[in-house]
């Protein structure tokens, strides 16, 4: 796919049959380069979709297939708008805070199963801070909070998105719902809690990926 | 080009976080300052041929293709700071042939304008955004003009903008000059502020109104005083005789235009000037902010584990392991593998019961934070219990620059916490340059790197042929002895392109091989001005062959020296110093250069020219990543100047910048342009592809090969080398620790 774009962007014939070997890279540009770039915006962009039409697998033979591999604590996660689902093994677990990886190294860094990060996925989510909706969430009770989700920006910094959320049971029993506002952004999560830790839950990760849902396969 | 989704959409009046998070700075009414995006036929947000008072989104890039049977316009626009809008613009207009060209009757020409936002529009209020602006303010000043102008949003559909014009926007319809009468413009060399004639001559009004038809359609009237005098044969208007040309007057003062918005990057506009000609125009514009991957879709990082219990570990906490002979060799293989897998190369390491300092090169992260980041999270992963002061300490090459000291604690504690958090409890200091307890890593020294790929080389501005080419192989080999000591070389073999062997002025190859000289008619070394004679070679040509020696004798000292085939031109010893502690603001360098001019055509041989030049250099960091540099000193024609580069750096890695070089040449010896002068842009690709890389596209943008305040090109001097892991740049890309 890059070594398309590559040729994509230089745009020569020749330039393509000639191949690039050895073991550095070269540092150089131009301008013409550069004018292309804005064309390789949308060629990245088109990547995006032909990357996210991936086959799907069944979810429960994946599971079960995971679960027989590997003897750690996993968890699937279905991304909804890319509409895939995997299964994420724990890699690291680090003071209540757990990393969980995808096959190809893709990772989300969950609290007590509340979504804290993704790593990875081209839009990550850096850091949620969100103790005070997990308090009132996995307790089962009712309130408000404030949370700040922090993504890295195409400009290169690290910027907070500020929420305020209302926290409350949803009509179906067992399930907490967590309504956050900033001006005309709504978003809405949903959990299930078991034994002090959300196990289930369908949460928005940002504004480009949208809703993952979360299910616990092996606590 | 992406496809918003209902939720995204809906955000686009959200607040200037939410809106910085989507990319989405290009869309109208959000941020601060006032941002167009209609834009005019200069390549700047207005009308059709009249100004506005409107910003671009701060670091856009824009590049306009404007044509009509009147003009030719190709513009690049940069957004340098938020209120700040810079153009370049390269424009085709007919002339008359003269004492300059006998036979072009055209001329492509350069241009610069500038814009400045002084007040904001209130959005409540009546005030209006107000800007000035310089249209083509320097050298030949065909489309010279500057303006006052104001612009208010009348409703969220409607914008509106009037003015008042100088030069060439007051070519009809002069309400009077009162700042006297404007001078005939510079017909000398050129490239100089035409300051004498700024805001002089008849002022005359404008007016445009754009509106929104809906999401994608924007239609644009204006009323401009701008008849396009010279372009139409009105010699009581034209500022110039040989500008006359012959079109069509335009029948009215009302131009028309339609403009429609493809995806978020490009417009395309038809218009209508005076009721009789018509013409196209095409613009892109990309925003810094608006990667395709924000984040970047680079694995995710290794996690830190956390240590043992002392009581499940006693031997690792007791720190008795490090009696062990073979305890750091086989920790520095282990922590050498998994940084390499990460993009980084483990130089050499020490290691103490309590202490580990790694120096590691970053052959991956565009920000330094993020290679530091991973490294220190791998060291929790490597390193034994007892070890909790973790140095990070980057090598650019074999120049430990920074040493980033945080404690283990600290980084178990605040893993994937908000980045400013872990800045504070982190300390950068100097590099000590030879600590005696480093050991290297096995097996990487010496040190052999090569490729072999093809390479494009273009040039663009010859007035004759706009843009030429060349296509072909070329071999890179670097071989490394120690750290610090390189052998670079790179050979060239041309396959095709339009680049050909010419000679300086109208003589021909031979003619000037013939007259066997290095200089010119003033008597003024040729030492750029015949660069075209080393072009168009079919056999093997070695650009550069050079041993170099980077070396850091004291804490905040570094040195360079360069011998050999230095650059295309020019081959000899360049030596370089350069003091730059690493938590100041400013450095200071000088360097020494003895060189001689190599042969147009034998790749080992040299012509008689030889030099000594030279510079003190002074460099500052200001804030909002801005950063100035002066050089003082003799250039390679032996004439004495200074140069002036300023710079601004994004936390992406984005750069654009200027410079302009004034030496001890008149301007006459020096020949057109005056003195020398460009622009720099450099985007890093993995901003483009969210693959992360330390690859830059982008280049200069000079004026004409000239030989006045000319510098040696060497490749990877000191300040280039360092800067990009020094405190500033760190802390400035700091948000990328976690990721």
């Amino acid at each position: 796919m890059t070594g398309t774009k590559m040729r994509f962007m230089l745009g020569g014939a020749l330039i393509a049959m000639l191949g690039a070997c050895g073991n550095v890279d070269s540092e150089e540009g131009s301008i013409p380069g550069l004018l292309a770039e804005a064309a390789r915006q949308s060629v990245a962009q088109r990547g995006r979709a032909e990357a996210e039409v991936v086959a799907k697998a069944d979810p429960g033979q994946m599971a079960a297939t995971a679960l027989r591999v590997n003897k750690g604590p996993l968890i699937m996660v279905g991304l909804e708008r890319a509409g895939t689902t995997q299964v994420l093994a724990m890699t690291g677990e680090n003071g209540g805070q757990r990393t969980y990886m995808t096959e190809n190294e893709q990772a989300l860094i969950l609290r007590d199963g509340m979504l804290a990060g993704t790593r990875g996925l081209g839009h990550d989510l850096s850091v949620a801070e969100m103790a005070q909706s997990s308090a009132l969430i996995r307790s089962g009770r009712s309130g408000q909070a404030n949370r700040t989700m922090r993504y890295w920006t195409g400009d290169g910094l690290e910027r907070p998105l500020k929420l305020e959320c209302s926290i409350g049971p949803g009509p179906k029993p067992g399930v907490m719902i967590e309504d956050c506002k900033n001006g005309p952004l709504e978003i809405q999560n949903s959990y299930i809690s078991q034994g002090g830790r959300v196990t289930v839950s369908r949460q928005w990760i940002g504004p480009d990926l949208g809703y993952a849902t979360i299910q616990e396969l092996r606590p | 080009m992406r496809a918003h989704s209902t939720l995204t959409r809906r955000l686009l009046a959200s607040t200037v976080p939410v809106a910085l998070l989507l990319g989405l700075g290009a869309n109208p009414g959000l941020a601060d300052p006032m941002i167009g995006t209609n834009i005019n036929g200069y390549g700047i947000p207005g009308a059709i041929d009249t100004p506005s008072a409107e910003m671009l989104p701060d670091a856009t890039l824009g590049a306009t293709l404007n044509y009509s049977d009147l003009s030719r316009k190709n513009a690049l626009v940069f957004q340098i700071l938020p209120r700040l809008t810079v153009a370049l613009r390269y424009a085709r207009f007919d002339s008359r042939p003269n004492g300059n060209s006998e036979t072009r009757d055209h001329i492509w020409d350069r241009s610069f304008d500038l814009r400045f936002q002084f007040l904001d529009e209130d959005p409540d209020g009546w005030m209006p955004a107000m800007a000035v602006g310089l249209q083509d303010f320097m050298g030949t000043g065909f489309y010279s003009a500057e303006y006052l102008v104001a612009t208010k949003t009348i409703n969220p559909r409607l914008r509106v903008s009037a003015g008042l014009g100088w030069g060439r926007l007051a070519q009809d319809g002069g309400l009077g000059s009162p700042f006297g009468d404007r001078p005939g413009p510079d017909t000398e060399e050129g490239g100089k502020p035409n300051v004498d004639q700024w805001f002089k001559g008849e002022v005359a009004p404008f007016i445009s109104a754009t509106w929104q038809a809906n999401e994608k359609l924007a239609l644009t009237a204006e009323y401009s005083n701008d008849i396009y005098a010279c372009e139409t044969g009105i010699a009581e208007e034209c500022p110039r005789g040989v500008w006359l040309s012959d079109k069509d007057e335009l029948k009215n003062n009302i131009n028309l235009s339609a403009s429609y918005q493809l995806g978020e990057n490009y417009q395309v506009s038809g218009y209508l000037l005076g009721g009789n000609h018509v013409g196209l125009q095409f613009s892109v514009a990309m925003n810094s902010s608006q990667a395709p991957y924000p984040s970047g879709i680079e694995k995710a990082p290794a996690p830190v584990r956390p240590r043992v219990a002392p009581s499940a570990d006693p031997d690792g906490w007791s720190g008795a392991w490090s009696a062990d002979p073979t305890a750091q060799p086989a920790i520095q293989k282990v922590l050498s593998d998994a940084l390499d897998k990460e993009g980084q190369t483990l130089e050499s390491m020490s290691l103490s019961a309590n202490r580990a300092e790694v120096r590691i090169r970053n052959r991956r992260y565009m920000q330094g934070s993020q290679a530091i980041g991973r490294t220190a999270r791998l060291m929790t992963r490597a390193l034994p219990p007892s070890v909790e002061t973790l140095v990070i300490t980057t090598s650019e090459d074999g120049l430990p620059t920074s040493s980033v000291t945080l404690r283990r604690a600290d980084v178990e504690r605040l893993e994937n916490s908000e980045a400013s958090q872990i800045a504070n409890v982190a300390v950068i200091s100097d590099a000590d340059p030879r600590p005696g307890d480093l050991t290297y890593t096995d097996g990487l020294f010496p040190r052999f790197r090569w490729a072999l790929k093809p390479y494009l080389s273009t040039s663009i501005f010859d007035p004759d042929e706009p843009f030429r080419y060349e296509v072909g192989a070329e071999a890179v080999a670097e071989y490394e002895f120690v750290p610090g000591l390189v052998l670079a070389g790179t050979v060239r073999q041309r396959v095709l392109g339009t680049t050909k062997q010419e000679a300086p002025g109208n003589l021909t190859v031979e003619e000037y091989e013939d007259m066997d000289t290095d200089y010119d008619e003033n008597g003024v070394p040729r030492v750029r001005s015949d660069s075209r004679m080393y072009a168009g070679n079919s056999s093997p040509t070695i650009p550069r062959l050079t041993l170099s020696w980077y070396a850091k004798p004291t804490e905040t000292v570094y040195t360079r020296v360069t011998t050999g085939l230095i650059e295309r031109a020019y081959g000899g010893v360049s030596t370089e110093v350069l003091w730059w502690p690493t938590n100041s603001n400013l450095a200071i360098g000088a360097e020494l250069n003895r060189v001689k001019k190599r042969d147009f055509r034998d790749v080992f041989g040299f012509r008689d020219y030889e030099v000594t030049t030279g510079h003190l250099s002074a460099y500052y960091t200001f804030g909002y990543g801005i950063r100035g540099q002066l050089d003082v000193g003799q250039y390679l024609a032996g004439d004495k100047g200074a140069t002036i580069t300023v710079e601004r750096e994004f936390a992406n890695g984005w750069r654009v910048g200027a410079w302009a070089s004034k030496t001890d040449l008149s301007d006459e010896e020096f020949g057109e342009g005056s003195f020398d002068k460009g622009v720099s842009i450099s985007i890093p690709l993995g901003w483009g592809t969210g693959e992360p890389s330390l690859r830059r596209v982008g280049g200069d943008i000079r004026s004409l090969s000239r030989d006045g305040g000319s510098k040696l090109r060497v490749e990877e001097r000191l300040y280039d080398k360092v800067r990009d892991s020094q405190a500033g740049k760190l802390y400035q890309g700091w948000g990328r620790f976690w990721r």
